[in-house]
């Protein structure tokens, strides 16, 4: 329950109260004062002071000035008059429950009111400043409009007075043109004549003089035609010049080529070249050739070729014991351990080889189709056929004009099917 | 914008025109005012349409209707006084014909089996000096150069070696004609490869490949000993070599800019000055350029041979036009400055641009 306060004391002049409330011992802050236009409270817990007052105030401009342990109210009243007392003396708990709650309600109305009128204000503040930067951007592209606008219609001025010499000079030609085409005739009348009359030697030599060609004046008359081709050198002799191409490494264009992975494939084959493994105490006593991998391969190949494919596989483990870096030696391991029955091995050696055969570019792609051929037929002979088939789906997507897996693919889809049936 | 800005070369727009029909090339005529749009009908023919400047805007003069749609054409080979166009078209025939009288070509000649992407000539309209050849180049791999007095076989052919598998021609350009004998034909590909073909010796002179397909070169002047050469290409770049010097191994010095992220698609020097040009876009862009000499045009390597330098290209201006990419443009010979450009949203543009003085 809170403490009443209802020591306080208050004066009035015609248009204001003045009241004091005495609050000892408690700090008061301006959340504590509730005050609407008729309502008065002060609740510093446990200390409650309330009070309906008598008549309307302004409450926007009274004030209330809090210290000393005491709090100073000046409310200003709405209508001049003076009042028989502070509060309303014949309150009822009913009315004054009323009261109170219309009071609340009208501090939230004018919170409501303020915070509006405050968004307003800040957006009009806004929208000028708006304005005002728009105008100078809008004078400045304005300015800069002028100017060029000005250069198009003096360029335009030049262009028409240029086009109008144009039209005088043509006509001027044309007129040119055809007095010496008046000339010509007349002068051809005259060496008709001269043809006849031998002796007419001087008068030709007049003529001649007036068939000399203009140059680069462009008014070239009938008669400088003819001499213009004399003095054309003939047509060229037709010879026919044979060119070749850049040939490229990757025949895309570069805009089409992966050309990132396309140097990666290129660096890790020149890298795996270049790798020899370290372990070389035991090779010692081997001979020079016999230390190139790719001496070995070739061993290893021929051996298998003629069917001896312990000894290629012999060739092919000591070439990758001295570069395990070479997909191929995986690739041709993996068909000798075919050939000899050796599937987990063969399996391994083409799973081996196709990790090494990335990037995936159109140069290692016969490579990892032998791969997954190979790799497809370890599996098949294993009665994995599932995976066998995975694998040769794998070689036809690379390779979809391949006959021969094409074919093997369909068997083994054959034989799937054939052995779902049975179970 | 600043007025230091407004001191460099302004693109101006003067004169836009819509027209109905795909435009390919567009040229102006020698010594006029009126200028010339080859293009192809929706309904698969050639359309051949010459306009006038009048006032501020193209007033059409005539209209020509040919079987083929046209790809290209050019007065390079004609003189002044009959300005008869030569024409390549998409199915490999090359005609010249005389603007008074359309209806048969003064010279025709089926060149080539497929479409003729570019074509070029030289000797005419007061220029250079030596017989009026034209040289085309195709997509069948083939340049051939033909002069309008000799029928139905060209005086020169350039084509792959048997078995070679063949690479479309996109470009060819004339140079190198100071006098009666010297000639020189440069063709670029579309794998990227420049060749220059010598015309007198009747040999490949020079080849190289700059990595992506050459959609336009040009000598700065045809009628000098070959100065500079710009090639253009895919994905934005152009090389300007410098064709004074060629070193016995490494060719022709070069400089290369990347401008555009796109195709830049034709090249044009400045009758005018040869050390200014401008290149069109694929993003539907004009830019020019200005070429720099350096201090010293040639030096001499580690053996002693005489190698060139190359110098340096700055850009003086740039404007978008168009969204679609700009695929012809040609400077008049006449007015400098003038200049009209094709592009493909169907629109044919004149422009000027000013304060050419000045650079």
């Amino acid at each position: 329950m809170p403490v009443w306060l209802r020591d306080y004391s208050w004066r009035q002049t015609g248009s204001a109260v003045y009241l004091s409330l005495p609050l000892r011992g408690v700090r008061v802050t301006a959340a504590n004062i509730f005050c609407t236009d008729q309502y008065l409270k002060v609740s510093v817990p446990p200390f409650l002071f309330e009070a309906i007052l008598y008549a309307p105030i302004d409450d926007t401009n009274s004030t209330a000035k809090i210290g000393n342990g005491i709090i100073f109210f000046t409310l200003h009243k709405k209508e001049v008059a003076m009042w028989d007392s502070l509060t309303l003396a014949n309150a009822d708990r009913e009315k004054l429950q009323y009261l109170r709650e219309n009071a609340v309600l009208k501090a939230h109305e004018k919170a409501k009111e303020e915070t509006e009128a405050k968004k307003v204000t800040k957006q009009e503040h806004k929208k000028y400043a708006l304005e005002a930067t728009m105008k100078l951007e809008e004078a400045d592209r304005k300015r800069i409009e002028n100017l060029k606008e000005k250069e198009r219609q003096k360029v335009t001025k030049e262009l028409e007075l240029w086009k109008k010499q144009q039209k005088d000079a043509e006509k001027q030609k044309r007129v040119q043109k055809e007095g010496e085409l008046y000339q010509e005739v007349e002068q051809s009348k005259e060496k008709k004549k001269e043809k006849m009359i031998k002796t007419r030697i001087p008068n030709e030599g007049t003529s001649k003089t007036g068939l000399k060609p203009t140059k680069g004046h462009g008014s070239y008359s009938m008669f400088s035609e003819n001499l213009k081709e004399e003095q054309l050198p003939a047509p060229r002799s037709a010879a026919t010049i044979k060119i070749n191409f850049t040939s490229r490494v990757f025949p895309t264009a570069l805009r089409e080529s992966r050309i990132a992975e396309e140097e990666e494939w290129l660096r890790k084959q020149a890298e795996a070249r270049r790798t020899i493994s370290a372990d070389l105490s035991e090779l010692e006593d081997l001979k020079e050739e016999e230390k190139n991998p790719d001496w070995l391969k070739d061993k290893g190949n021929k051996m298998f070729a003629t069917g001896n494919y312990l000894a290629a596989v012999n060739a092919y483990n000591l070439a990758v014991r001295l570069n395990n870096k070479l997909p191929l030696l995986y690739l041709n391991r993996a068909a000798c351990h075919l050939k000899l029955r050796n599937l987990h091995k063969a399996i391994e050696d083409s799973s081996k080889a196709l990790e090494l055969l990335t990037p995936p570019v159109p140069d290692n792609e016969n490579a990892r189709v032998k791969a997954y051929v190979r790799r497809g037929t370890a599996f098949c002979q294993l009665e994995l056929y599932t995976e066998g088939l995975q694998d040769y789906e794998a070689a036809l997507k690379i390779d979809p004009k391949n006959e021969t897996v094409e074919k093997d693919a369909e068997k083994i889809r054959h034989l799937i099917q054939g052995t779902t049936q049975d179970s | 914008m600043s007025s230091a800005g407004l001191e460099r070369p302004q693109l101006v727009a003067h004169v836009q025109q819509a027209l109905n029909y795909t435009l390919f090339d567009c040229k102006w005529v020698p010594r006029s005012a009126r200028l010339l749009c080859l293009g192809s009908a929706a309904r698969g023919t050639g359309i051949l349409q010459l306009y006038e400047l009048q006032g501020g805007r193209l007033a059409l003069l005539r209209e020509i209707e040919k079987a083929k749609p046209l790809k290209c054409g050019t007065f390079g080979a004609t003189s002044l006084q009959q300005r008869y166009l030569a024409t390549g078209d998409f199915g490999g025939n090359l005609n010249v014909w005389n603007l008074e009288a359309p209806e048969i070509p003064v010279y025709s000649v089926k060149g080539h089996k497929e479409i003729i992407n570019s074509i070029d000539g030289v000797g005419g309209l007061g220029i250079g000096e030596g017989a009026p050849e034209i040289v085309t180049g195709s997509r069948d791999g083939t340049v051939k150069v033909w002069d309008p007095r000799q029928k139905d076989t060209p005086v020169a052919n350039m084509e792959p070696v048997q078995g070679e598998s063949k690479r479309d021609c996109w470009t060819v350009a004339f140079g190198n004609a100071y006098n009666q004998e010297e000639r020189v034909v440069c063709a670029g590909y579309d794998n990227g490869d420049i060749k220059l073909f010598d015309l007198k010796t009747m040999s490949l002179r020079w080849e190289t490949n700059i990595k992506n397909g050459v959609c336009s070169v040009e000598f700065d002047r045809k009628d000098v000993n070959m100065n500079k050469l710009v090639a253009t290409s895919l994905e934005g770049k152009f090389h300007v070599f410098d064709m004074r010097t060629q070193h016995p191994t490494k060719g022709f010095a070069s400089v290369s800019e990347k401008a555009q992220k796109s195709t830049i698609w034709q090249v044009r020097h400045l009758p005018q000055n040869r050390d200014v040009f401008m290149t069109s876009g694929g993003a539907g862009s004009l830019h020019l350029w200005k070429y720099e000499y350096p201090a010293q045009r040639s030096k001499k390597d580690s053996e002693g041979a005489e190698m060139g330098v190359a110098g340096s290209v700055s850009l003086l201006q740039n404007v978008t036009l168009s969204t679609q990419p700009i695929s012809s443009l040609d400077w008049s010979p006449d007015k400098k400055g003038l200049c009209v450009c094709g592009a493909f949203d169907q629109t044919v543009r004149v422009l000027i641009v000013t304060k050419l003085n000045k650079v």
